[in-house]
């Protein structure tokens, strides 16, 4: 019993250990940049993956010159057939508080995305876009496929109370009380 | 002991029926807590690992319920491998698996399954996020995946209990399982607010599920209250999410120094999902089955019009309950009726159907804790419940 527990608690603690990157939060590490003036206000927009893939989560950054103290504003992401787009607050990001930023974010379909600043600050309110962001097609296995997987327990589910629908006969005068 | 034992000995003790059903029953409130957590923990904070407190809480919540599942698989096919008497009570009947070589009560059989497919899912979730990052999105398909397997534990859960309706610990659970089940329906029926269309998919079905699981209680208790009671069970998780769900995400934020988000949610988020409009398709549900009685009706009758009307309202109620929650303004009254419109018709047809179904299940059910050829030490048995 004794040697059991130990294996166990030597197996837990290899695995644990094997997965020790899991436990941190990943640091803000951007590889691609770009310029946006919007009106008064020039802000550096940072990728944290580039290329983009459709659906792949990065981190964004918006660092405006001379720091975001004062200033607010929205950004919106967008595809130019408008079947796609979301728009967020310019906040801090959770991970790198000095700038504005968005975390794991992931932009929904592959083409040509623009992104819309609209910025209030002390020198009123600035409006630029960084247009012609290229988002290549999402990584992975078709979507129909991942979608199928998942509705597997849902068909096991459906065909175990078919199952019990057939099996089971209830006395025909229980089907009609109330 | 011998299939001639008195009923007293034929029947497990307490403790041995009560505890894997409270067990399996714990494990599904962790794994809604954790569910409810993680959601909430994503838009006020953000930084995500596999191994964040809330992603821990609905990993034990299902490995405690496929460890006790397993377990009495174990158990059950040990004691009918031996020739001795399997209490019925204890998960339901037994049906026989893997060509015979288990005996497996068949509400542990549902929860093991369910716990078997959410350590599936979480696999293919981990290599998801490898491949698509640590994205927030709650419906990506190894998501929808867990959160069906989280569903089936639950429905095991209730299993159990149904199966122990003759006494009163075991009623108790019946309620206190079918709250928790509605409770986390909305989670996965969010995935269908991706359709788009005129009627609001998402809404109507969680509203005929919902009301599917009034009428399935009715049907299985067979007595007045009992859709009141299921939706009492609901406003008390609900309440109970409402406030450990803001308050643990604050606190853990503290706990591991990392700051609020600067914009966060008006309201806890998944305790808002949960329909508060429970309690008048409940009374929906009486009130068609109090009418039923006074006029003899049918059960059928009571099953169609109670869970027509039962999904109808919520199918009305929860698209305006999230709007107030969520401080969206509303347009003007015609314009509010022609949204829900169509999502209200399609819950009159949908939830029609919900109740037929719902009413045979309960009845169903109710024939749980029978015993079943495969429980009665026979080895001949080739697999299958009886009826």
């Amino acid at each position: 019993m004794k040697r059991a527990l130990t294996t166990v608690l030597s197996v837990a603690a290899l695995l644990l250990l094997s997965a020790s990157p899991s436990w941190a939060y990943e640091p803000v590490t951007i590889v691609h940049t770009e310029r946006v003036e919007a009106g008064p206000y020039g802000i550096t927009v940072g990728f944290g993956r580039w290329p983009i893939r459709a659906m792949q989560s990065l981190d964004f950054t918006f660092t405006p010159d001379g720091g975001r103290e004062g200033k607010s504003g929205v950004v919106e992401a967008s595809l130019p057939d408008g079947v796609a787009g979301e728009q967020w607050p310019l906040a801090r990001h959770p991970r790198k508080p000095e700038v504005w930023g968005l975390d794991i974010q992931a932009l929904g379909g592959d083409g040509q995305w623009t992104f819309r600043f609209t910025v209030d600050g002390p020198d009123g309110r600035g409006v630029g876009e960084l247009a012609g962001v290229t988002v290549l097609a999402q990584p992975g296995p078709p979507l129909a496929l991942s979608w199928s997987v998942a509705g597997i327990p849902l068909l096991a589910l459906f065909g175990f109370l078919v199952v019990a629908w057939r099996r089971v006969r209830v006395p025909r005068e229980q089907l009609t009380a109330v | 002991m011998s299939t001639n034992d008195s009923e007293e000995d034929r029947t497990a003790r307490p403790p041995a029926r009560l505890l894997p059903a409270v067990a399996v029953f714990a494990g599904t409130l962790l794994s809604l807590v954790g569910w409810s957590w993680d959601i909430q923990w994503h838009t006020d904070v953000g930084p995500d690992t596999f191994f964040t407190m809330p992603h821990l809480f609905l990993y034990a919540g299902s490995a405690l319920c496929g460890i006790t599942a397993l377990v009495v698989v174990l158990r059950t096919t040990s004691a009918q491998r031996a020739g001795r008497h399997v209490d019925p009570t204890v998960g339901g009947r037994s049906v026989r698996v893997f060509g015979g070589r288990f005996t497996a009560p068949v509400a542990y059989l549902v929860t093991g399954t369910a716990a078997a497919a959410f350590l599936f899912y979480g696999l293919w979730d981990q290599w998801w996020h490898g491949l698509y990052g640590f994205d927030a999105t709650l419906n990506s398909p190894p998501h929808v995946g867990l959160l069906l397997g989280n569903v089936a534990t639950i429905i095991g859960a209730a299993m159990a209990f149904t199966a122990l309706r003759a006494e009163r610990w075991g009623r108790i659970g019946v309620f206190a399982s079918f709250g928790v089940l509605v409770a986390f329906l909305p989670i996965p029926a969010d995935v269908f607010q991706q359709v788009e269309g005129p009627v609001d998919w998402g809404a109507v079905c969680l509203a005929c599920l919902t009301a599917l699981l009034l009428l399935l209680a009715t049907a299985f208790f067979r007595r007045p209250g009992s859709a009141l009671l299921v939706a009492v069970s609901v406003a008390v998780v609900q309440g109970v999410l409402w406030l450990f769900t803001p308050w643990a995400t604050v606190l853990y934020a503290d706990a591991v120094g990392l700051p609020m988000r600067e914009v966060v949610s008006p309201a806890p988020i998944m305790p808002t999902w949960i329909p508060m409009s429970v309690v008048a398709a409940a009374l929906v549900v009486e009130a068609v089955l109090a009418l039923a009685r006074a006029r003899h009706w049918s059960s059928r009758v009571v099953a169609v019009l109670g869970g027509a009307f039962a999904a109808a309202v919520l199918a009305a109620l929860v698209p305006l309950q999230r709007a107030l929650l969520f401080d969206v303004p509303l347009p003007p009254f015609t314009e509010v009726l022609l949204y829900l419109a169509p999502g209200c018709v399609a819950a009159l047809a949908f939830g029609a159907l919900a109740g037929v179904v719902a009413w045979r299940f309960g009845l169903v059910l109710r024939l749980l804790d029978q015993p079943s050829a495969a429980a009665h030490g026979s080895r001949t048995t080739t697999s299958g419940a009886t009826a």
